[in-house]
């Protein structure tokens, strides 16, 4: 009896006091240093609470670090986890915790000699960097593979800390040797912290050729590790070049079968790989890998929207290079109603590339799907749907199907208001296509594009105005009230942006002989005068230098106003050819998301288009450099070479040179057709017109 | 690699974070939340990678969170990091329930935890749920018993990093037992007049194991269907020869089962994790004829009703039976004051989904039934654009059958220890996907 009244006494008694949840700091201090173990631990969760909240504890740094040396498991947890989150602020006192680390780092249980390991190479404090080298030499030798896994890890974070202590104390050479060690989970750490280590400073470890040396062990492991160790070994397959055309084979068929792992990173890892050693095996386009390779995309179709994502505008890159992968699965890419809204505007850009333009049966059912989309209610989805229906006619290119690709745009025109400025692009993109044979269609436009009274306050865009002024310009006739049109346009002048302003001052100068000359005077002095932009300055005053000359020049005239400009053939934008190789080298990273290499990275902006656009602007100034040679033949009167004396004109008067100019606004569709692609099909018409101009600068 | 997690709530503010690296300073997640409202105000268009001041926010929405990591690399492998984060809240789901604002704040010790468990250094590690909670038993609210139990011998499993890194050992049951269910979501977009445009058959066959110690499992499907063996070379025609042999690729398995022995021999074999899993889903893009077809006529009359008619019939085969089936069809906001007529199921006027929903318990295969409602609308109306058109949606489940057509032949499990008997069982259902609709004229 006594003694049960004893034990229940104690019982009592050892109730351990509880924290409440406010979380003050002297009670989480009371907490802290309390002799109940139980309440110690509570008051730790309870400040880590209160440090995931974002309110500062770190006053209480010494007290958690008390309760370091414990036995429990949990406990240890709860404070190295403080530990690590307040360490950088107060460096002087994990000096106290040194000496647990180190011990700990010897822990019979393994558990503790990671968290040990992992923690220390965490802290960014030199004084703890000094007590590194014992325990880490130590625990990337031990026993137990997962507690090596982590130290190899470790490595590459006390690189990112001290690269000159890390190669002091040679723990890069273990990293390298680590690559042999018999669990794959340890090999796929330490590719990943070379990797690491590799990017920050290539000279340190000869990745490539240790990649090299290793192929074979990958391919083992590969079988037998998880889902991200495969990735992380794919990642490295990738990155090597097979010897020959055997070795390639031999590598596609053993990550072939990855191809089939529910994760999608392994299959995209998987298809990086292939896609890698496809050339060198020179497989032709019916070969079994294609199949197995087109599946594996399709099924990255039925994954969650973000992945789908990563997945759409990688197939984007692979389609460029292997255009019939997916050629039968253009279904697959027909938006869902519930797709977020990034993925329905990625999925019809990839229907207007894969449809097959040999395939009308194909061809007519994506029209009724796009014309499905522009009936649909989300404006960015609906613009899209709009222009990937001029684009799926341009592609198509039959004038039947792109007269009824024009009927479900005038239909549109009707029926959705807000999407006019939309609607005329694209009609003008069809027009541009094919508008010239078919008179039918241009009337068809045209009649109803007239009954807009006040189109340059219906259209929102400089873009679309733009293209309506270059309607106004092009055909005349269909429009009744000409006049009353161009001159609200001239009206508003200075008010437009630079594509409207420029190409109100070519519909102008065509039109000069029809208007009143006063307008021509006019807009001409507007240009000069008003214009923020320096081209069109330029272009204007080009102009006016032009039509001031005599009137004998009546064919220059005439041949500036009738030149028209070249069809559209694409209105698909393609990555150049350099750019593409590297993108599919680069496959599922951010960079191929985005469709920058990551040789662009300390560039802001988008590479792609800049690397076109510079590419462009040599190609120009070539030209631009071979005319100058020609007109200095002509001035100095000596052959430089055949070449150039069979183009040279013998009289060297201005206006031919001008001529020839202009001729090469015709002579060259080729950079204008480029041009297109490279602009898309935003700013296809007058900024090819604006780079000859330029050219025509360089000239003057 | 990903420099850190965050887990933020619907507005992108900071609930809880783990840095796995230092070149990106803690106060960059504060930008998060007007990134979001920029690029929504920009356009609507929110793609999952922002980028802002050389930082990139990759990150997934799930219930009312942001699940984030950033990093400054254009190397990054996003795939992996999209398909980590999806991972991480499975993992979570298991120990929490359901994966929300709340949860995370009331379980933050444990998820600190497997944070640093699933990813050292943004490298993920250990993602399998069987084997983390070997070891990571911080009480949540569903693990409290283990964690007594487990206190004192709280090391990481030895198979963690062997190449059966997702079953312990020792594992053992009374009654050794194998469920596996074979389940086909049917997604398909129906035109009006009753044109499929697109179909496709997601299956999946799913496991859930007692079995004990480290039994060796082969499964084996009909050779007589898509699942043809290579063996069988006498085909009737070669398109379908050709056809079966691209949906045999689209097969997703599990890692647990060996793919290079599928590769080779074509033989399903391996060791399951304990419980339920996933072993394996596959899809098929042959064209079907809709299992439950619906003819909706909407007639507006505007200013006044809006009139509905609706003929639902069950395309499948007499014996079978649709169960919950659910039609939705949409009308538009402002609809009210609705007066249904049926003979079988029941109506429901859902305003805030603006749809009206026709349950049907139980609709037998052959059967047709109709409805009809009317709705009125305002007699004033604004000068709106018309709203989208949504799709007629369907819910059902037929069990019992499964539209491809696969069968299970047989499961055959064999433990080369312990020698015991077991029992395969096996069920079949076909349900609606997430995307079986129908769009109104």
């Amino acid at each position: 009896m006594d003694k049960k009244l004893k034990k229940f006494l104690q019982n009592a008694t050892r109730v351990a006091p509880k924290i409440s949840k406010k979380g003050e700091l002297f009670e989480l201090r009371n907490g802290l240093v309390s002799p109940y173990p139980q309440t110690r631990k509570d008051a730790i969760k309870k400040t880590i609470q209160q440090m995931t909240l974002g309110k500062d504890v770190s006053s209480l740094f010494p007290d958690v670090l008390k309760n370091i040396a414990t036995t429990d498991v949990e406990q240890k947890k709860l404070v190295y986890l403080y530990v690590m989150n307040y360490a950088e602020t107060h460096p002087e006192l994990c000096i106290l915790a040194v000496n647990t680390f180190v011990s700990d780092a010897s822990d019979p249980n393994p558990l503790i000699r990671c968290m040990a390991i992992r923690t220390m190479s965490m802290i960014r404090v030199d004084k703890i960097l000094e007590y590194i080298e014992i325990p880490l030499r130590k625990t990337l030798q031990d026993d137990n593979p997962y507690v090596r896994k982590t130290a190899v890890i470790c490595v590459a974070k006390l690189f990112a800390l001290n690269q000159e202590l890390c190669k002091e104390l040679g723990v890069l050479e273990d990293l390298v040797s680590a690559l042999e060690d018999s669990n794959p989970m340890v090999v796929a750490n330490a590719i990943a912290s070379l990797t690491d280590i590799y990017e920050t400073d290539s000279t340190v470890v000869p990745l490539p050729k240790l990649i090299q040396g290793h192929v074979s062990q990958f391919l083992l492991a590969l079988n037998e590790c998880t889902e991200w160790a495969r990735i992380t070994i794919l990642g490295a397959l990738a990155e090597y070049t097979a010897k020959d055309a055997l070795e390639s084979q031999e590598i596609i068929d053993r990550v072939t079968p990855h191809l089939q792992h529910v994760n999608a990173a392994v299959v995209l890892a998987s298809v990086k790989v292939v896609i890698k050693n496809l050339p060198l095996i020179q497989a032709n386009s019916d070969a079994p890998i294609f199949g197995k390779l087109s599946s594996a995309l399709v099924s990255l179709m039925s994954t969650p929207p973000e992945m789908q994502y990563v997945a759409i505008r990688n197939i984007r890159i692979i389609l460029e290079k292997y255009p019939h992968i997916l050629s039968r699965e253009l279904r697959i890419f027909y938006v869902k109603f519930n797709d977020p809204l990034y993925v329905k505007l990625e999925k019809i850009d990839t229907l207007v590339r894969l449809v097959d333009p040999s395939n009308l049966k194909q061809c007519t059912l994506l029209l009724a799907e796009l014309k499905e989309y522009a009936m649909e209610f989300e404006p960015e989805f609906v613009s899209r749907a709009i222009l990937a229906l001029s684009q799926l006619g341009v592609k198509y290119s039959d004038s039947k199907f792109v007269s009824k690709v024009l009927d479900i745009l005038v239909d549109l025109c009707e029926t959705r208001d807000t999407f006019k400025d939309d609607c005329l692009v694209a009609m003008c993109n069809l027009l541009r296509h094919c508008g010239s044979e078919h008179d039918e269609m241009v009337t068809q436009v045209c009649s109803i594009v007239s009954t807009w009274s006040g189109a340059d306050s219906i259209l929102q865009s400089d873009y679309a105005k733009c293209n309506f002024v270059w309607l106004l310009g092009e055909y005349p006739g269909k429009f009744p009230h000409l006049q009353t049109e161009l001159n609200s346009f001239i009206d508003s002048f200075a008010q437009e942006d630079s594509l409207t302003q420029m190409s109100i001052l070519m519909a102008v100068v065509r039109l000069h002989r029809s208007i009143p000359g006063s307008t021509l005077q006019n807009v001409l002095e507007l240009a000069t005068h008003n214009a923020r932009e320096i081209d069109i300055r330029d272009m204007a005053i080009m102009y006016w230098r032009c039509l001031s000359l005599d009137d004998s020049n009546d064919d220059l005239i005439s041949e500036l106003c009738s030149s028209s400009l070249p069809e559209i053939s694409t209105t698909l934008d393609t990555f150049s050819p350099e750019l593409l190789e590297t993108l599919l080298r680069e496959l599922s990273t951010l960079g191929s998301v985005y469709f920058k290499p990551l040789s662009s990275m300390s560039k802001q902006n988008r590479l792609h288009s800049n690397a076109l656009r510079g590419k462009q602007l040599d190609e120009l100034k070539s030209i631009a450099r071979d005319e100058i040679a020609k007109n200095m033949n002509e001035e100095t009167l000596l052959d430089l070479d055949g070449d150039i004396s069979s183009n040279a004109h013998t009289d060297g008067s201005i206006l031919d040179e001008l001529n020839g100019l202009f001729d090469m606004n015709t002579a060259s569709p080729s950079i204008q057709r480029s041009m297109d692609q490279m602009t898309l099909n935003d700013s296809g018409k007058t900024k090819s017109q604006s780079s000859n101009t330029q050219d025509l600068l360089d000239l003057f | 690699m990903a420099s850190c997690i965050y887990f933020c709530d619907s507005k992108g503010r900071s609930i809880l974070s783990r840095r796995y690296r230092d070149d990106i300073s803690p106060s960059a997640i504060e930008k998060f939340p007007s990134l979001l409202v920029d690029s929504e105000q920009e356009s609507n268009v929110i793609p999952p990678c922002l980028t802002h001041n050389g930082i990139q926010y990759l990150f997934i929405q799930h219930n009312d969170l942001y699940v984030l990591t950033m990093t400054r690399s254009l190397s990054v492998n996003v795939a992996q990091v999209f398909a980590f984060l999806y991972k991480l809240v499975d993992v979570l789901a298991e120990y929490v329930k359901t994966v929300e604002e709340e949860s995370i704040r009331d379980n933050f010790v444990i998820i600190y935890e497997l944070l640093d468990e699933m990813m050292d250094y943004g490298i993920p590690q250990i993602t399998e749920t069987k084997m983390l909670k070997q070891y990571i038993t911080q009480k949540s609210f569903k693990l409290i018993k283990s964690a007594k139990k487990s206190k004192n011998v709280m090391r990481p499993p030895s198979q963690l990093t062997k190449s059966v890194s997702w079953r312990p050992e020792g594992i053992t049951y009374k009654k050794n037992e194998a469920f596996l269910d074979v389940i086909e979501s049917i997604n398909m977009l129906i035109t009006a007049q009753g044109q499929v445009l697109r179909s496709e058959i997601l299956g999946t066959v799913k496991v859930k194991s007692h079995l004990s110690g480290m039994p060796d499992l082969k499964l084996g499907l009909n050779d007589k269907g898509i699942f043809t063996s290579d063996g069988n070379a006498s085909q009737v025609d070669s398109s379908t020869q050709k056809r079966s042999n691209i949906e045999l690729e689209d097969l997703k398995f599990h890692q647990c089962v060996r793919l290079s022995k599928f590769e080779n021999e074509k033989i399903i074999t391996f060791i399951p994790p304990d419980g339920d899993f996933e072993l394996m889903n596959y899809r098929l893009s042959t064209p079907i004829k809709p299992l439950i077809w619906c003819d909706v006529k909407i007639q507006v009359h505007s200013k006044s009703r809006i009139e509905i008619h609706c003929r639902a019939k069950a395309q499948i085969k007499k014996k079978s039976t649709a169960n919950n089936v659910e039609i939705l069809i949409p009308i538009p906001d402002d609809a009210d004051s609705p007066k249904f007529k049926y003979s079988h199921g029941s109506v429901k006027w859902v305003p805030e989904k603006s749809a009206i929903i026709w349950k049907l318990k139980s609709f037998p295969g052959g059967k047709e039934y109709s409805m009809a409602a009317q709705l009125g609308l305002p007699s004033i109306s604004d000068l709106e654009i018309p709203k989208a058109k949504r799709p007629v949606q369907v819910k059902f489940q037929i069990p019992y059958f499964t539209t491809s057509g696969i069968q299970v032949r047989y499961l055959k499990i064999n433990e080369p220890k312990l020698q015991y008997q077991s029992y395969p069982w096996v069920r079949y259902i076909t349900e609606s996907g997430d995307d079986y609709t129908i769009r109104t004229a």
